[in-house]
């Protein structure tokens, strides 16, 4: 992807063009708003991700501005502030996702990919496939090589958002503010009960190891499953 | 003197009575003034018209004869008589004056003791050409005008005495109850942060606002205490992690650093940087901010979501998780920050009981309102730090050993506070028991 990161802190322009260089990306680096304004209107990005604090236009009147332009690019914010109503102004002035700094590189690449792709599948779709794996969105229901598989509420969800990522990784937190809508980390292993609970229906019901665990990330819906 | 806020209100409540007194005495003194000049000018009047009838009956002769006549009665009728001949000259009466104009006029005259005196005069043309004057002397209205006037002169100086005395009694008296309070300000100022302002026995105002900063300086001591105990549990909490971590780099510039060893420092990182999160979530919390988005809640609903998600991961943990939730009003509150305190009392169940323990969440709607607890049937707590265990970094073992940084059931209290309700810990027998009870849906 082309990605135009909008950055002032040096050391953190580094990492983000690093880690995303390393991901296979072509990064376009600007240090101010008015550059990643003028970069957004020129339509040449995939994805963009913003610091929330630049120098002169803050991040949240890029994207603002962006978006009153016309502009749908998919737009990260990140921010320094983690406080609730900072990431509700943030995802309001339409940023498609929200990430505090610190964070960590695999949980960015995670979520650019997952909103890269949001922004793709414009369509509403009612099914879902991964391989032999079948996902009914409006009857809830899933089926392996045409076998009903029975799933907990949570669990469907859970399969869904890995599903829609299919090979790709989707990290602990974002299935937390997927599924479970929380924006907070529980100490209980929620995630990895609820995954070790979907991983053996999957297998009973003839799909085993479809999902990986990614060391340090994540999981991962296996692409073809 | 008029620095003094009680001196001036005082000062300028005396000035208020001065004033009204003189307005009354004005008044009365007017009102008697002219009640005793009409009273006056009646008798002349009254005198006059029998005169002139004695003379329209009985003639001129007769006329002279009344009035010496009346004159001699002088003890009981202070009234001058005057006649004078149509050429001017006094025929009858003794009254000592010029000829008085016609009608009524003011005179002057030379009374008994043969001084100069002012007397209020009525003329009148006779039928023969005759002018006929009665006068009064003006000395009884004088003598009430001045006794009017000397008790309004009296009366505005004991008041303005009674004013300044009660001006400084009442200013210092202001002033020493006040001193309490500044006294205390004072206190605080220079350091010793304990001094208190006098409560006095009265109940009164100025008792009653005592009260009030005596309770904002004790809610300020408790702050500044848990600053002080926060700051450094902050800094012992995080002293073990970092040195953790700094020995391990240590080790791995020492020798190779496999993976291992850097996964290790990451680790290690991101405990320190979930322990800064945590406690900025909780200052987040504990300024209120957040309410400003306050919508009702489902909270039967958002329990047994919590409840399905929960009991795979209890079951897991060896612990069993029963919920009874039954359908009550909603609850005005934000959902996540309601979802967070459910999942942290579950987790302390959770982290705090041994295996073979049975969570019991419930929801229902009891006594005062919307009733959430959450109870195990495991160890409990000890009655003697119920209240401890909720203040910020509070652990039970003192060793601080175990996994987590004592914020947990910090959080949920503060969660309780902003949604109006508060965290109560009880003993379940056995076990422990958390209660959050929330009012009436109510903005």
């Amino acid at each position: 992807m082309n990605i135009l990161v909008a950055e002032d802190d040096p050391e953190t322009a580094a990492f983000l063009c690093r880690g995303l260089g390393d991901a296979g990306h072509q990064v376009h680096h600007v240090e101010t708003g008015a550059e990643a304004l003028a970069a957004l209107q020129s339509g040449s990005f995939d994805i963009a991700v913003l610091d929330r604090m630049l120098p002169g236009l803050d991040g949240l009147s890029v994207i603002r501005g962006a978006r009153r332009g016309g502009i749908v690019t998919p737009a990260l914010m990140l921010t320094a502030l983690g406080r609730i109503e900072d990431r509700v102004d943030g995802l309001e002035a339409g940023a498609d996702d929200y990430l505090v700094k610190p964070f960590a590189m695999s949980e960015l690449v995670a979520r650019l990919n997952a909103i890269s792709r949001r922004r793709q599948t414009g369509d509403v779709v009612t099914t879902l496939t991964a391989g032999s794996i079948v996902l009914d969105l409006l009857h809830r229901e899933t089926r392996i090589a045409g076998r009903l598989v029975p799933l907990q509420p949570r669990e469907f969800r859970l399969l869904e958002e890995l599903v829609r990522n299919a090979g790709r990784v989707v990290t602990r937190t974002m299935l937390l503010e997927s599924v479970w809508n929380f924006h907070f980390e529980p100490q209980t292993n929620l995630v990895e009960t609820h995954m070790s609970h979907l991983r053996a229906k999957l297998a009973a019901g003839g799909a085993p190891a479809v999902i990986e665990t990614v060391r340090g990330a994540g999981y991962r819906m296996v692409a073809d499953a | 003197m008029m620095r003094s806020a009680a001196y001036r209100i005082a000062t300028i409540y005396s000035a208020a009575f001065v004033i009204a007194t003189l307005v009354l005495g004005v008044a009365v003194y007017y009102a008697a003034h002219v009640a005793l000049q009409t009273q006056l000018d009646d008798r002349i009047a009254a005198e006059m018209s029998s005169l002139v009838s004695e003379y329209r009956s009985e003639g001129l002769t007769s006329l002279k004869l009344v009035i010496s006549r009346r004159e001699l009665a002088r003890a009981t009728n202070d009234l001058g008589y005057a006649l004078y001949d149509p050429a001017g000259h006094r025929v009858a009466g003794t009254l000592s004056a010029r000829r008085p104009a016609l009608g009524w006029s003011t005179i002057g005259f030379v009374d008994r003791e043969d001084a100069s005196d002012v007397a209020r005069s009525f003329a009148v043309r006779l039928d023969g050409g005759e002018r006929l004057a009665v006068a009064a002397d003006w000395d009884e209205l004088e003598a009430a005008d001045r006794l009017i006037l000397t008790i309004l002169g009296v009366a505005f100086l004991v008041e303005l005495i009674i004013g300044g005395i009660g001006a400084v009694l009442l200013g210092a008296y202001l002033r020493h109850r006040l001193s309490g309070i500044s006294g205390a300000a004072e206190g605080i100022i220079a350091g010793d942060l304990g001094t208190r302002a006098r409560v006095g026995p009265r109940g009164d105002e100025f008792d009653r606002l005592s009260a009030a900063l005596n309770a904002m300086l004790d809610r300020i001591g408790e702050l500044l205490d848990t600053l002080r105990q926060v700051s450094s549990d902050v800094a012992h909490d995080l002293r073990t992690p970092l040195s953790r971590l700094r020995n391990g780099l240590e080790e791995g510039l020492r020798t190779d650093p496999g993976p291992a060893v850097i996964e290790r420092a990451i680790e290690q990182s991101d405990q320190v940087l979930s322990l800064f999160s945590a406690i900025l979530r909780l200052s987040e919390i504990e300024a209120g901010g957040l309410r400003q988005a306050f919508a009702p809640v489902d909270l039967a609903a958002l329990v047994r979501d919590l409840a399905e998600s929960y009991a795979p991961a209890m079951e897991a943990a060896g612990r069993t998780l029963a919920a009874h939730v039954e359908t009550v009003p909603p609850v005005i509150g934000d959902r996540e920050l309601l979802a967070q305190a459910v999942i942290n009392l579950l987790d302390n169940a959770l982290a705090h009981t041994p295996v073979g323990t049975t969570v019991r969440l419930g929801l229902a709607v009891g006594g005062g309102g919307t009733v959430l607890t959450v109870a195990d049937d495991g160890p409990g707590i000890p009655e003697a730090d119920r209240d401890r265990v909720v203040q910020r970094f509070a652990r039970l073992e003192a060793s601080r050993t175990r996994p987590g940084y004592g914020l947990g059931l910090s959080l949920v209290a503060a969660v309780a506070r902003i949604h109006a309700t508060s965290l109560v810990l009880g003993d379940a027998r056995p076990g422990l028991v958390a209660t959050l009870t929330f009012g009436a849906a109510r903005r």
